[in-house]
């Protein structure tokens, strides 16, 4: 960087200004998050009141926890349906977005609302509308299918109801970066490929989804990171993990074992688990965007 | 809706090659694609007008007999008036405090010569493994000491602070030309003085869209508050649902009253959302590079 980009060199004031910065993220983030890792290598007793080490034990509860093993299991599925529902659905939106004339800016608007749309309010308001004998969408899926739907008694229905408003809810963050994505691909190539008369799907497949390649790994960690983390509202609100477990995720069974059975040792090492989650999501992310900086 | 994406593709190809009917068929998607989205939005607004006994008819979905009168009771009292009031105050000091902090921040990585510069701003991007779920417990626990529980500072001073926000601006002012910089340099700008007469004019977009980024992101704050704020009077509007369905297991539940809750806990964001989507829109594009 050429010298006259940087014209300040006073020390001192570099440090005052990132004071603050640093002050909250040591005492926020950093001292908590190194916390964490202690925590996990203790146990509590007597609510709370006496801590001792115990070394790996609370990671070989853990790793021999059947309970622990099946809110894996089932975030890992969770996440999965919620990634790969929520990409299809707002791929199929944004296309439409991308290919419209007139009027974009108020479909644009009307399609990526949903990014406003707090968590807790979802919960709410599709807890209402499928309830399972008050619901009105429950009534009309009912009597268009002919199942009855009793996801407050049936597991494997919870969980298709969490994860359907947990689809809902991220879709106007997907459909933003997508169209975003779409509209940077350029204009002569889709031209030339309308002349060739290759049809919508296949332009779709197999020249917008490969050059959007970047936003969609992209998208993929974010949709990830939020069905392991911020779907809590939902199973909070509509299932409490429930019904047999089938929708206890591994965010709310680490807020169950640490604020209601007061296991501050065990929550600490699922906290950490988590953290490996994070980690590896985010390192997945920087390699492959460096592997695609070539489309950028 | 991938069944549709299919079935339209297969109409448009047994209609004649126009360009009208594409068209007519894109915005026929889109009608309907949004109208799907919104559908849940459309169907609380018109329970939230209706009583209990209308809402426990299934398939009444006319207008109900309460009017608006289900707010009115929702914000008086459920209490949510003072809910939303708690979250506008969170909301708002963290925006301000986030984009204050990150400005400094950005400022100073930018424009300043220092030792250790990239490392500084490693220790700042490193922060993004570290979201509230994976520090949770010491948090609390840390909260606890401070005598925080239950007050502002516990529900704000985490989110202060972001690696995004720094990481924003700091683009944004690498962008900014050299020869304008050089310019205030030579006629002797202080460093407030630069970032506030010539580095602010010139990001209000991006500090629009953080800004509206931060207050969607706070305003949907659910985990934390719920853990941290015992004291109900001081709780936010998101966590303020909860104690709406608690309050109602007993008998018939108040779905009116809830939906009515509901659709007020997503007008604020959602106004934000409108009114500055541009920037938002601006500001996301450049995030995810």
């Amino acid at each position: 960087m050429p010298e006259f980009t940087k014209p300040y060199e006073s020390r001192w004031q570099a440090f005052l200004l990132l004071l603050p910065t640093f002050a909250v993220l040591i005492a926020f983030l950093y001292y908590p998050g190194i916390e964490t890792f202690r925590l996990s290598l203790q146990q509590t007793i007597l609510l709370g009141t006496r801590k001792t080490f115990v070394g790996i034990e609370n990671y070989i509860t853990l790793a021999t926890s059947s309970t622990y093993h099946w809110s894996f299991a089932i975030s890992v599925a969770f996440a999965a349906v919620v990634v790969i529902g929520t990409l299809a659905a707002s791929l199929f939106v944004a296309y439409l977005l991308f290919q419209v004339d007139v009027g974009s800016s108020t479909y644009l608007i009307a399609a990526i609302w949903p990014y406003a749309l707090p968590t807790a309010v979802a919960a709410s308001v599709l807890l209402f509308l499928l309830h399972p004998s008050l619901g009105i969408l429950t009534f009309v899926l009912e009597s268009l299918t002919g199942t009855s739907l009793e996801w407050f008694t049936n597991g494997p229905q919870a969980f298709a109801i969490v994860a359907l408003v947990a689809i809902w809810k991220q879709l106007g963050y997907n459909i933003i970066f997508m169209v975003a994505a779409l509209n940077n691909i350029p204009e002569t190539l889709t031209e030339s490929a309308k002349l060739d008369g290759v049809g919508h799907l296949k332009m779709l497949y197999r020249v917008y989804v490969p050059l959007m390649s970047p936003t969609l790994v992209f998208l993929v960690v974010m949709n990830t990171i939020y069905a392991f983390f911020q779907t809590f509202p939902l199973v909070d609100l509509m299932t409490s993990g429930g019904p047999n477990e089938a929708t206890n995720l591994l965010i709310f069974k680490l807020y169950r074992d640490a604020f209601e059975f007061s296991n501050l040792g065990l929550a600490s090492a699922e906290s950490v688990v988590l953290f490996a989650v994070v980690a590896i999501l985010m390192y997945v992310q920087l390699r492959l965007s460096e592997s695609y900086t070539t489309y950028a | 809706m991938a069944t549709s994406s299919t079935s339209e593709s297969t109409l448009a190809r047994l209609l004649p090659e126009d360009v009208d009917t594409e068209q007519a068929l894109v915005h026929g998607g889109l009608i309907v694609s949004i109208f799907l989205m919104g559908l849940p939005l459309l169907l609380a607004l018109i329970m939230s007008t209706q009583t209990t006994t209308e809402v426990y008819e299934v398939t009444n979905v006319g207008i109900g007999s309460q009017g608006l009168s289900n707010y009115g009771t929702v914000l008086g009292e459920y209490n949510f008036g003072q809910y939303m009031i708690n979250s506008v105050v969170m909301s708002i000091i963290i925006v301000v405090g986030k984009v204050t902090l990150s400005l400094f921040a950005a400022l100073a990585l930018v424009y300043y010569r220092f030792p250790y510069e990239r490392a500084v701003f490693m220790f700042i991007l490193l922060t993004l493994l570290l979201p509230v779920p994976v520090r949770i417990v010491p948090l609390f626990d840390l909260m606890a000491r401070l005598g925080w529980g239950n007050t502002l500072m516990a529900i704000t001073g985490p989110y202060i602070a972001s690696a995004t926000a720094v990481f924003l601006f700091r683009q944004h002012f690498m962008a900014i030309p050299a020869s304008l910089v050089e310019n205030a340099h030579l006629d002797g700008v202080g460093p407030l003085t630069f970032l506030w007469k010539v580095l602010i004019p010139m990001s209000k977009g991006m500090i629009a869209g953080v800004s509206v980024i931060t207050f969607i992101y706070a305003w949907n704050q659910y985990l934390w508050p719920l853990i941290i704020m015992s004291d109900q009077n001081k709780q936010v509007v998101q966590v303020g649902l909860r104690f709406l369905q608690a309050a109602s297991q007993s008998g018939l539940t108040r779905w009116g009253i809830i939906m009515a809750g509901a659709v007020i806990a997503l007008l604020p964001p959602l106004a934000v959302l409108i009114v500055l989507h541009k920037p938002l829109l601006e500001t996301l594009a450049i995030q995810q590079k």
